[in-house]
């Protein structure tokens, strides 16, 4: 917990087994009684987040903490809202496969996605112009409150398909 | 009352050239005109040519010529083009008309991706990023690095050292041309050969950096000196308007 503590980003299994010199086994058995241990008490939980795990505030402390922080939160629109599910479902792709699915310029979202570190250039296709491929971060999956991509809703799905996802995902 | 060749207009087809054709007149059952205005009626497709017999008209044409006493000929070939013209339109209308191709009910492509397919997947994202609002964790920004000491610059403001960086630039000689692969350079090397240079007494620039050096070396020596004054290896102080360091 110790190390959770002071890591400020989602820690991986295999930093900490390197660290504390165990199995990735025996730190994903520790790491799971800890998850119950700290659900059953206290204001933390350990939430799976990123590819990692990372200690947060519980979410009944949120009014709390939001009326000390103040924090400024920044709400993606619509369009780049759009810009990015697309391009967290069909990465690594070009701007102009982008435009493609949404008809419309888009190198502006892109490039605003890009600037919040959602979307990063993760290599080029090798075809001519080689033009840029685009994916999410990681720093996507922490906002979007995800460990992995696989965590994405199907494309075409019904909406009861949501349902239970959240407590998946701690 | 006025025949009607003379009633006939002739300066109503300004488009086909400068000389209007001379005022033949034209009787069938469906056109009863000059032949200017048959041509400005079919150019305007007021008329449809179909209903019109074209041989009366050549008939009236071919009297012209050998009746009248054809003295200018610009207005005979202004005849002559205008009954071509409708020669030619009255042709086309002629031809037979191809059938339409035939419209075959084909199934439709399957759509591309579009954004609609996107709209649950937007719901999602944005539903879990208002249960992520709902989490806080240790900001990555929370300021510098709490274990790192801090370092204390004396009387020594950044301008002061601006303004020595400068004067050491102003010293500096032009680049050579070097070829592209040339070796990179390591600022832990630098550091080295700073600290090489240094000692207990206190230095200014002028004396620390001998000539020649070109301005690449000047950029690396003073980020080089700054860094050991981040790392507190070197202390800095202003003596006579000028910056002077020594080893801590």
């Amino acid at each position: 917990m110790a190390l959770l503590f002071v890591a400020d980003s989602p820690t991986s299994v295999s930093s900490l087994a390197t660290a504390l010199d165990y199995t990735e086994g025996q730190v994903e058995q520790a790491l799971e009684l800890l998850g119950k241990r700290l659900k059953k008490a206290g204001p933390l939980q350990l939430v799976e987040l990123a590819g990692g795990y990372q200690l947060a505030t519980k979410s009944e402390y949120a009014e709390l903490i939001s009326a000390f922080l103040k924090p400024q939160r920044q709400r993606l629109s619509r369009s780049l809202m759009e810009v990015l599910a697309i391009i967290a479902y069909k990465q690594p792709m070009t701007m102009a496969e982008v435009e493609q699915v949404r008809g419309v310029q888009s190198d502006y979202s892109v490039r605003a996605l890009q600037e919040r570190r959602l979307v990063q250039e993760v290599g080029r296709r090798q075809t001519p112009g080689r033009p840029v491929l685009y994916g999410t971060t990681a720093q996507f999956l922490h906002q979007f409150n995800m460990n992995d991509l696989s965590q994405l809703p199907p494309l075409v799905v019904e909406p009861s398909a949501l349902e239970g996802r959240s407590e998946e995902s701690v | 009352m006025a025949p009607r060749q003379t009633l006939a207009k002739t300066d109503r087809i300004p488009a086909l050239g400068v000389v209007a054709p001379p005022p033949i007149h034209i009787q069938t059952d469906r056109f009863d005109g000059s032949l200017a205005t048959l041509f400005a009626m079919t150019r305007d497709h007021k008329v449809d040519l179909l209903d019109i017999p074209l041989f009366p008209i050549c008939e009236a044409y071919f009297t012209y010529i050998m009746q009248a006493q054809v003295q200018d000929l610009d207005e005979a070939a202004a005849a002559l083009t205008a009954l071509a013209y409708l020669l030619e339109r009255k042709a086309w209308l002629l031809l037979p008309v191809p059938d339409p191709e035939p419209e075959y009910e084909e199934p439709m492509d399957p759509i591309e991706p579009s954004t609609y397919e996107y709209k649950l997947a937007i719901e999602a994202l944005t539903l879990w990023q208002s249960e992520r609002d709902n989490l806080f964790f240790r900001s990555p920004d929370a300021g510098p690095d709490p274990y790192e000491l801090p370092y204390t610059l004396s009387n020594v403001k950044p301008s002061d050292l601006a303004l020595a960086f400068e004067r050491l630039l102003k010293r500096a000689e032009p680049e050579s041309i070097e070829p592209l692969n040339k070796p990179r350079k390591s600022l832990q090397e630098h550091m080295q050969t700073v600290l090489l240079s240094m000692s207990n007494t206190w230095q200014t620039l002028e004396v620390l950096v001998e000539g020649p050096f070109t301005r690449i070396e000047a950029v690396y020596w003073f980020l080089a000196l700054l860094e050991l004054i981040r790392l507190g290896q070197v202390n800095a102080r202003i003596e006579n308007e000028d910056v002077e360091f020594a080893l801590s």
